[in-house]
């Protein structure tokens, strides 16, 4: 170390406040007090995303609605149409039951088949009905529905092309 | 390298040559500023991220609607609280327990139905004061309110009132005729105090009263009687300084229509009686409120069966968390008339949690809550926001000087920060200006502020709510009341301390905070408020337990937050 900085300024003359590390030191209690006094910004948690709108649909509307495109994933059980996009990799494109995907899914599920003999072709007919149906079967489908419900959201409701809720529905949009 | 080492080091070593006493005192400085810092940090009142979203939203709304807004109590799903979850002397502690009704709160005033066992403390029974004007402060033995409310109601059965109008100002015998209506049978229409006797007339005859307790002198007897032909009982009840006189008097020319009894007297006649109530188990009958803008205003009549004030009960006990309820060791001071339903439902609130509650007649929408609480010291208080505007208008004008505005300034950080102030050396070096409220200074620790959904109250804004927790030093909570829903709509986050920052500068009234727990909230399109994907607003539709009806829409346009507050629009 250099001799000549290790000696202190002469005692008889005052001691100057303004030196370097005072300033540096000055400075640093500045930003110190400055940080301490400054107004937080209340916290804020990002937006939720928006509440799905409840939508009447006819199985034209309900068909795009199967995974493809970026579009969710519904399918639709005695007349109630559910969000099943969180059981994306059974119900979406690729996936085995991704024949149910924007259909009414109510006979397969009550048949325990996927085949596509249990969709209904004709999409602009009347919805399938389930009157031959035998109790094991309606009862598999109650609890296919109950399953359902308790896991997946229900954001609309299926209904014939040419019925009265259609065309209701679409004077409201 | 050595070379930047070297001249690095020479550098060092000139700045710190330097040093003196100063700097030396600079590091001390810091030092001192550092220390005190970690040592007064604390932890906010509650989680700053809860506050930044207080109501739930339903994952799916109606079209022209907006999405269902609940409590975080009663999460979608599950069923909103619909009473009191009474349980029976010795059940265990896991049951669900029934909804009860009036006479339940009054049992457990009594004692018959203990505390639960978190809230150990107190198992008898529960105190009730009542405060005249200057004078002393009395207590009112529970086992005399029980005969009293034998007496009176089975008076009035016998007689066979089945609607029986109370005109009184907030007393013990309003309470009184409260609960002889749920043990007795009949129904009764809580009138607000201080009207015109037109008006007085014109609401009687509204809602087809039958009998009518009131304070003698305050109505005149010719022209109820000839304004209600209705009317078959009166029973007077008169201060202990009139009761040399004799009420029972009918004047002439009324025949035997009218009975006319005083209330002290049929107490007297009848003091050796059983002291049980009856234990029926038929469902007693509405409770009639009355919802006036002001005294003498149009009036619109509403029924509130006993669920729906039950279900308002059980919601307001739990809207507080645990450790901020209503206990026996708290004093109870309803500000705001009864005939109001939050300010009725937060004294059966108190009843039922066993603390003392102060009865006090000076009470009503624009009183001084100094005058009111002046020989007492409340813990909690309830008032009317014309109450909380004058306390607020009052200190603020007294608020003089730079140190107070300084010392109101560091408070006013210290809430923001979410932490509510106490008293420290800093404070009692220097105190900020404070509401004289009660006997005992700072003994407040509960304000509930109640606005009047389309009753032109006037608004507090969050800054006024600020100001009110430094002046009264203590928590205060800002509820939206409606018509047809019993107890409130909403209610603050009890350490919600925030000053509204996403406030637009239109709307003055500070946010309501999330729905009760017995309610959901929605909002439905208007013409000129429609919900979107960005934000929600329209009108204000409340669904629940605690609704005349079940399901009522406010006339009122709301939105809610970002912070999904309920706020108007």
């Amino acid at each position: 170390m250099a001799d000549s900085s290790s000696l202190p300024p002469a005692t008889g003359a005052a001691a100057s406040p303004v030196t370097p590390i005072n300033l540096v030191l000055l400075s640093l209690f500045v930003v110190l007090v400055y940080l301490r006094l400054k107004p937080a910004k209340p916290q804020t948690l990002p937006r939720a995303p928006p509440a799905t709108v409840f939508r009447t649909f006819t199985p034209p509307e309900l068909f795009p609605y199967n995974g493809q495109n970026g579009m969710p994933v519904y399918l639709a059980v005695r007349g109630r149409v559910f969000d099943v996009t969180a059981g994306r990799n059974f119900y979406g494109p690729g996936g085995p039951y991704a024949n149910f995907a924007g259909h009414d899914a109510s006979r397969g599920l009550a048949s325990g088949s996927f085949d596509e003999d249990m969709l209904t072709e004709d999409l602009d007919g009347p919805l399938d009905t389930l009157t031959n149906l035998d109790n094991e079967q309606l009862e598999a489908l109650q609890g296919w529905e109950e399953r359902f419900s308790e896991k997946y959201l229900v954001v609309g409701k299926l209904v014939p092309v040419g019925s009265d809720e259609a065309k209701a529905a679409a004077a409201l949009q | 390298m050595a070379g930047i080492i070297g001249q690095l080091d020479a550098a060092i070593g000139n700045l710190l040559s330097g040093w003196n006493a100063y700097s030396t005192l600079l590091v001390a400085g810091i030092l001192g500023f550092v220390g005190w810092v970690v040592y007064d940090t604390q932890d906010a009142d509650t989680h700053p991220l809860l506050l930044a979203r207080q109501a739930q939203a339903s994952y799916v709304r109606q079209p022209r609607e907006s999405a269902i807004f609940r409590s975080p109590e009663t999460p979608h799903g599950y069923p909103l609280k619909t009473g009191l979850a009474v349980k029976p002397p010795g059940a265990p502690m896991y049951t669900a327990g029934r909804d009860g009704d009036l006479r339940d709160i009054w049992r457990r005033v009594t004692g018959e139905i203990p505390l639960e066992k978190n809230n150990a403390g107190s198992t008898g029974p529960g105190k009730i004061l009542t405060v005249f004007g200057k004078e002393d402060v009395t207590e009112h033995s529970i086992s005399d309110l029980s005969k009293e409310i034998g007496v009176i109601g089975k008076h009035l059965k016998d007689h066979g009132a089945k609607r029986v109008a109370v005109y009184l100002p907030n007393s013990i015998e309003f309470l009184v005729a409260l609960f002889a209506g749920a043990f007795y049978g009949f129904s009764p229409v809580l009138i607000p105090y201080n009207q015109p006797h037109a008006v007085v007339i014109d609401l009687l005859l509204q809602t087809g009263a039958d009998a009518l307790i009131a304070e003698a002198g305050s109505v005149p007897l010719a022209e109820v009687s000839k304004g209600v032909p209705g009317l078959r009982q009166v029973i007077w009840t008169v201060e202990k300084t009139s009761r040399h006189m004799d009420w029972n008097e009918v004047p002439e020319g009324f025949g035997g229509k009218i009975d006319v009894s005083v209330w002290h007297e049929l107490v007297q006649d009848n003091k050796t009686g059983a002291a049980e109530l009856p234990q029926s188990p038929a469902q007693p009958p509405n409770i009639v409120f009355i919802w006036q803008e002001a005294v003498g205003k149009p009036a619109e009549i509403v029924k509130f069966t006993q669920q729906n004030i039950t279900a308002a009960t059980g919601a307001l006990i739990s809207a507080l968390p645990g450790a901020q309820r209503i206990n026996p060791s708290d004093t109870f001071l309803p500000a705001d008339s009864f005939t109001h339903s939050y300010t009725l439902c937060l004294t059966l609130t108190a009843l039922f949690s066993h603390a003392t509650v102060i009865v006090n007649s000076v009470a009503g929408p624009g009183i001084d809550l100094t005058l009111a609480s002046r020989k007492i010291a409340p813990t909690i208080a309830v008032v009317s926001a014309e109450t909380a505007l004058k306390l607020h208008q009052s200190t603020t004008v007294s608020l003089t000087g730079s140190l107070k505005k300084l010392a109101h300034y560091l408070e006013t950080r210290m809430l923001t920060s979410g932490r509510l102030p106490t008293d420290s050396l800093l404070t009692r070096l220097n105190a900020p200006t404070r509401a004289a409220i009660g006997t005992t200074p700072g003994k407040l620790r509960l304000l509930f502020v109640s606005e009047r959904a389309g009753q032109n109250t006037p608004p507090l804004t969050s800054e006024d709510l600020s100001d009110l927790r430094v002046y009264s030093s203590a928590r205060v909570i800002y509820a939206l009341s409606a018509a047809r829903v019993a107890g409130a709509v909403a209610q603050t986050n009890i350490y919600d301390y925030r000053r509204g920052s996403s406030t637009p500068p239109s709307q003055k009234h500070s946010h309501f905070g999330a729905p009760l727990s017995c309610v959901e909230v929605r909002l439905r399109d208007t013409a000129a408020h429609k919900t979107t994907d960005e934000h929600s607003a329209g009108e204000i539709v409340v669904t629940g337990a605690s609704v005349a009806g079940g399901e009522t829409a406010l006339g009122i346009n709301g939105t809610f937050r970002e912070d999904h507050t309920l706020a108007y629009v």
